[in-house]
């Protein structure tokens, strides 16, 4: 018994790493521009379809094409803004929601024309099982789950850091001050939607890795995103890694102990009730 | 002659047409898209009440229309209940669940309500697609019966045609604008608006915004359960694919391509979604990438819709004639 | 040229055109299958195989009946495994397109859609991987079918893992489906008379790929073995997370998927020893000389090696030729039905079918292959052995269920 719940927990960590880099993609969007970047699922499909080409085009290896894909991803991520919502940066917030409909759209339909409608499965050589104690740990999920964490410690080192880190606290914090402080909103404003692209190509690398990428994968792991935002509080780092593990391991338990069939609706139903009872989140400060 | 002339003689003109065009349309094949379009009218109109009116986007609207669908389906099918009382149940059983979903998520604004009534979606999905002993889940319901006959004085109105569902798809559509028309032009409508455009200020004026917020959501809903119940009667095979998030997506796209809060934009979105489809299949491909790009350079450059910029286009076209004589 | 010579130019060539038409009548098939989406690993080679068939034909010299000579011509459309979009692509292929044959039908819930209101209509619909029963149990008369429902193919399956020993069997499958719990019943009847038991059974959905949940209750439980009932790419997924959990029990499988529709998902050694027990269709050891020549054509044309279940549209297209030869034209379906219930299993056909009562088709529209037991061995499927069934029993059992 206990072994079964170390392994659901087990298996749970590996996606659920993957949904925290999905969230703190979203999150530094939301917290420093307060835009809620739907279409942030489809950035990431992109980039997983990028890493299956990279890695099979020029024959190299998994991680050397994930780290390509992110370049490819942070390029994508200063076009969106430039091009999608710096337009709409000061009109209704509503606005830039429906863009990021529209972009979603758009982002989905350009994948489905350069890539096809088939899903991809990103063969990896990582294929060891080893067995600790009766729990079977897969190298792969290892290795998704150490990814992930090299992921989000860089982008917070970055954030808390560096001078660009700075600039980018002061816009979340204020942004009228920091304009008047002389912080081009303008770069900021590139500089985070890179990042937070360059994240969301590599979760989806290593979705790709871990299950498939497929149409409809990158609207499921937007809305995963958000909830974690959610269950962690909007624009909170350490909430995004929290809530996304959290909602991993309760994915896994609940598929495991109570039904597998509605096992995505337990992620949403978690949002509903966090959104209603609390919504700045179980950490947020807001 | 006057504007308003003009107007009624259009309106009447409209109306002559919708009446007479199952005499010019006979190919079954788009007498099948224009019910389909009318259908989505209905489904637009309610959208257009909660996003175009109100501004609060709602992602729900085809997971409201999946519930009408099943819920006068299996009413008819399951329970055997005469089909136009199931057909009359289904938008109610739809707005009661809508009050259940609205009273908490409304609490949120913006981005966080949007996200909800995505949420929503996904859960109306997920279980009209796994709880399959009660809606055969992707496999389905087959043989959703059409309502029987109606017989006035010697006429027959038979609804086992495509005709005959015709006028009662256009009925419906008629039906749903009016209901909107009605409620933009009452208390009710200007309080919405006034949200739209300021909600903090209506809130400090002592305005309940929530209840108002509440029954545009659950009309919305309800008549989405109405859209709903027609088509599932109307296409004889009920299965969740027709209520996904996609499909929610396109009813936002309808009012925005339309033109939020008007009352034809919403019509001219329906038919639009319904039958760009259809002559875009040569394009099929390239067809999320064109709507997308639609979205996003409508929402900055036309954001009040296609409606309302030909109509500005047509009254300075007027303004322009009336001023260089013949 | 002159107004005068240019009016006569064009009569002349539209003469020339309507004389060389006389000649040869074009019989158009509409073919509707899953495309792209999840049935697409049963769609698209049903629909190729349906072309390659219509070019053979036509080659040929083309189908000769009653005086006329008939090329065909296929249009294909993709229901994406939907039965709302297979419902509009049918409407148009008979009201837009005037088409009166329709072949393909890879999967079930866009073909029972279909199959609900094609009695109405004046057409033959000729179906082919899609395994749910009712599609023939409702013993439409312009319907018929080249695979066996599921619960055929799921009884001698439980037979034969019975007879290997296992006592315990944990299934994962899409059980929600109606051909798989069909497959299952049979199954479980049959193995039961072996003394076996089932210990679980878990469900998956027919587009999941995170079964890892499913898997690690099931390996909780230790049974003798595994029974994944599901599309190719989800049991994919299944095998190559059982390994993952570091299971080794063996694991039987009913998906007619092609070894390189595996190996995009699960590597070689994770599929090591997998069974598929399902009828017998498409390998070569089983099968006689047209199924070497469909694989190698198969291959040559489309750049891939055809899926096991392709063949069920390939024989379509010439169970519809013997048909239209039969009844001398192809302009009245309801005169080529006719014919289809009295054809023999052609010459051409690619897959091994037990004829009932003489005829190919049994008096519901069934045709009945053997049922086999393939294995996954160092990267291939290999036969290794027949599932003894009948389908007189079968059929009798099937004309029962009609109401």
């Amino acid at each position: 018994m206990i072994i079964e719940i170390l392994q659901q927990m087990l298996n749970g960590l590996a996606i659920g790493s993957v949904y925290t880099v999905i969230a703190l993609g979203l999150t530094v969007v939301f917290g420093i521009l307060g835009i809620a970047h739907f279409a942030h699922g489809s950035v990431a499909m992109s980039g997983g379809y990028l890493t299956f080409l990279f890695g099979e085009r020029l024959a190299i290896g998994f991680f050397p094409a994930m780290a390509l894909a992110m370049l490819v991803g942070a390029v994508i991520g200063l076009l969106i803004e430039r091009l999608a919502y710096r337009p709409v940066r000061d009109a209704p917030h509503i606005n830039a929601f429906i863009i990021a409909l529209g972009l979603t759209m758009m982002v989905e339909g350009i994948n489905l024309l350069a890539f096809g409608a088939d899903q991809v499965v990103i063969q990896t050589p990582y294929r060891g099982v080893f067995n600790v104690g009766g729990v079977a740990v897969a190298e792969l999920r290892l290795l998704v789950i150490l990814t992930a964490c090299t992921l989000i410690g860089v982008v917070a080192l970055l954030i808390s850091r560096t001078k660009t880190g700075k600039s980018i606290r002061a816009v979340a914090q204020n942004r009228p001050a920091a304009v008047l402080m002389g912080i081009n909103v303008n770069r900021v404003s590139a500089i985070v939607f890179s990042v937070s692209s360059a994240l969301g190509a590599a979760a989806g690398a290593l979705v790709g890795a871990l299950l498939a990428i497929a149409p409809g994968v990158g609207e499921g792991l937007a809305v995963k995103g958000f909830a974690v935002l959610i269950l962690g509080g909007l624009g909170s780092i350490p909430g995004a890694i929290v809530g996304g593990l959290v909602l991993g391991v309760s994915e896994s338990l609940a598929a495991g102990f109570i039904s597998s069939a509605y096992k995505d609706v337990i992620a949403f139903m978690v949002m509903i009730v966090v959104l209603l009872f609390r919504p700045e989140g179980l950490l947020g400060k807001r | 002659m006057s504007l308003p002339t003009v107007r009624a003689i259009g309106l009447a003109v409209l109306v002559l047409a919708a009446l007479a065009l199952p005499l010019g349309v006979t190919l079954p094949y788009f007498q099948h898209l224009v019910i389909l379009a009318l259908i989505w009218v209905v489904l637009s109109q309610g959208q257009n009440l909660i996003q175009g009116f109100t501004g609060y986007v709602s992602i729900a609207q085809a997971g409201f229309m999946g519930i009408g669908a099943y819920s006068s389906t299996l009413l008819s099918v399951k329970l055997g209940w005469p089909v136009w009382l199931a057909m009359a149940a289904a938008p109610g059983v739809t707005a009661a669940l809508a009050v259940l979903a609205g009273y908490p998520s409304l609490r949120v604004k913006g981005h966080y309500f949007a996200i909800v009534t995505l949420a929503y979606n996904m859960v109306i999905f997920i279980v009209l697609m796994t709880w399959s002993s009660l809606t055969g889940g992707e496999a389905g319901i087959s043989n959703v019966p059409r309502p029987p006959d109606i017989a006035i004085g010697g006429l027959v109105w038979d609804l086992d045609s495509r005709v005959g569902y015709y006028y009662l798809a256009l009925a419906s559509a008629a039906l749903a604008t009016l209901l909107c028309a009605l409620i933009l032009h009452s208390r009710v409508g200007r309080v919405l608006v006034a949200i739209r455009q300021n909600e903090a200020l209506i809130e400090a004026a002592g305005v309940q915004s929530w209840r108002y917020k509440l029954l545009a959501f659950v009309v919305s809903a309800g008549l989405a359960g109405l859209a709903g119940a027609l088509y599932a009667h109307f296409i004889g095979f009920l299965n969740p694919d027709a209520f996904g998030v996609d499909h929610s997506l396109n009813a936002i796209l309808a009012v925005i391509l339309g033109g939020s809060g008007t009352l034809s934009g919403p019509v001219v979105g329906a038919f639009a979604v319904v039958f760009l489809p259809e002559y875009l299949r040569v394009a099929e491909n390239y067809r999320l990438v064109i709507y997308g790009f639609i979205l996003v350079t409508a929402t900055i450059f036309m954001p009040r819709g296609l409606v309302p910029l030909v109509a500005s286009g047509l009254r300075a076209l007027a303004a322009r004639l009336r001023r260089e004589p013949g | 040229m002159n107004k005068l010579a240019r009016s006569i130019a064009a009569v002349s060539a539209a003469l020339a055109c309507l004389g060389a038409a006389a000649a040869d009548k074009e019989l158009l098939i509409g073919v509707n299958d899953s495309l792209t989406g999840p049935g697409a690993v049963y769609g698209l080679p049903q629909a190729n195989a349906v072309q390659m068939a219509a070019d053979e034909i036509n080659a040929a010299g083309g189908i000769k009946a009653g005086g006329d000579v008939y090329k065909l011509r296929v249009i294909a459309n993709d229901d994406k495994a939907n039965p709302t979009e297979a419902t509009n692509s049918v409407r148009k292929l008979i009201d837009r397109d005037g088409v009166k044959y329709l072949l393909g039908f890879c999967c079930s819930g866009p073909t029972s859609a279909v199959a609900s209101f094609i009695e109405r209509e004046n057409a033959l619909m000729l179906v082919g991987n899609a395994a749910e029963r009712a599609i023939t149990a409702k013993g439409t008369p312009n319907l018929f079918r080249t695979r066996p429902p599921a619960d055929f193919t799921g009884a001698a399956a439980g037979a034969f893992v019975g007879k290997r020993g296992a006592k315990n069997i944990a299934v994962i499958g899409s059980l929600d489906v109606g051909f798989y719990t069909q497959y299952l019943e049979a199954f479980e009847r049959e193995f039961a008379k072996a003394g076996g038991k089932i210990v679980a059974k878990e469900t998956f959905g027919l587009k999941d790929r995170d079964m890892t949940p499913q898997l690690t209750k099931v390996r909780a439980l230790n049974p003798d073995a595994l029974l994944v009932l599901g599309y190719v790419e989800p049991s994919a997924f299944v095998y190559r997370q059982a390994t993952e959990l570091g299971m080794t029990i063996p694991r039987y499988g009913f998906t007619s998927g092609s070894e390189e529709q595996f190996l995009r998902v699960a590597t070689s050694e994770q599929m090591e020893g997998v069974w598929d027990l399902r009828p017998t269709e498409l390998t070569v050891e089983a099968l006689a000389d047209n199924a070497k020549t469909y694989v190698a054509n198969y291959t040559k044309r489309f750049g891939t090696p055809p899926s096991p279940s392709s063949p069920y549209a390939y024989d379509q297209v010439y169970v519809l030729k013997q048909a239209v030869e039969r009844a001398g034209s192809a302009e009245d379906p309801k005169k080529v039905t006719a014919e289809v219930r009295k054809v023999t299993v052609p010459k051409e056909a690619v897959m091994k079918y037990l004829p009932v009562g003489g005829t190919m088709f049994d008096v519901n529209g069934q045709a009945y292959t053997s049922n086999g037991a393939f294995q996954w061995q160092k990267g291939k499927w290999v036969y290794v052995s027949d599932l003894p069934s009948d389908p007189a029993l079968y059929s009798e059992f099937l004309r029962g269920l009609r109401k």
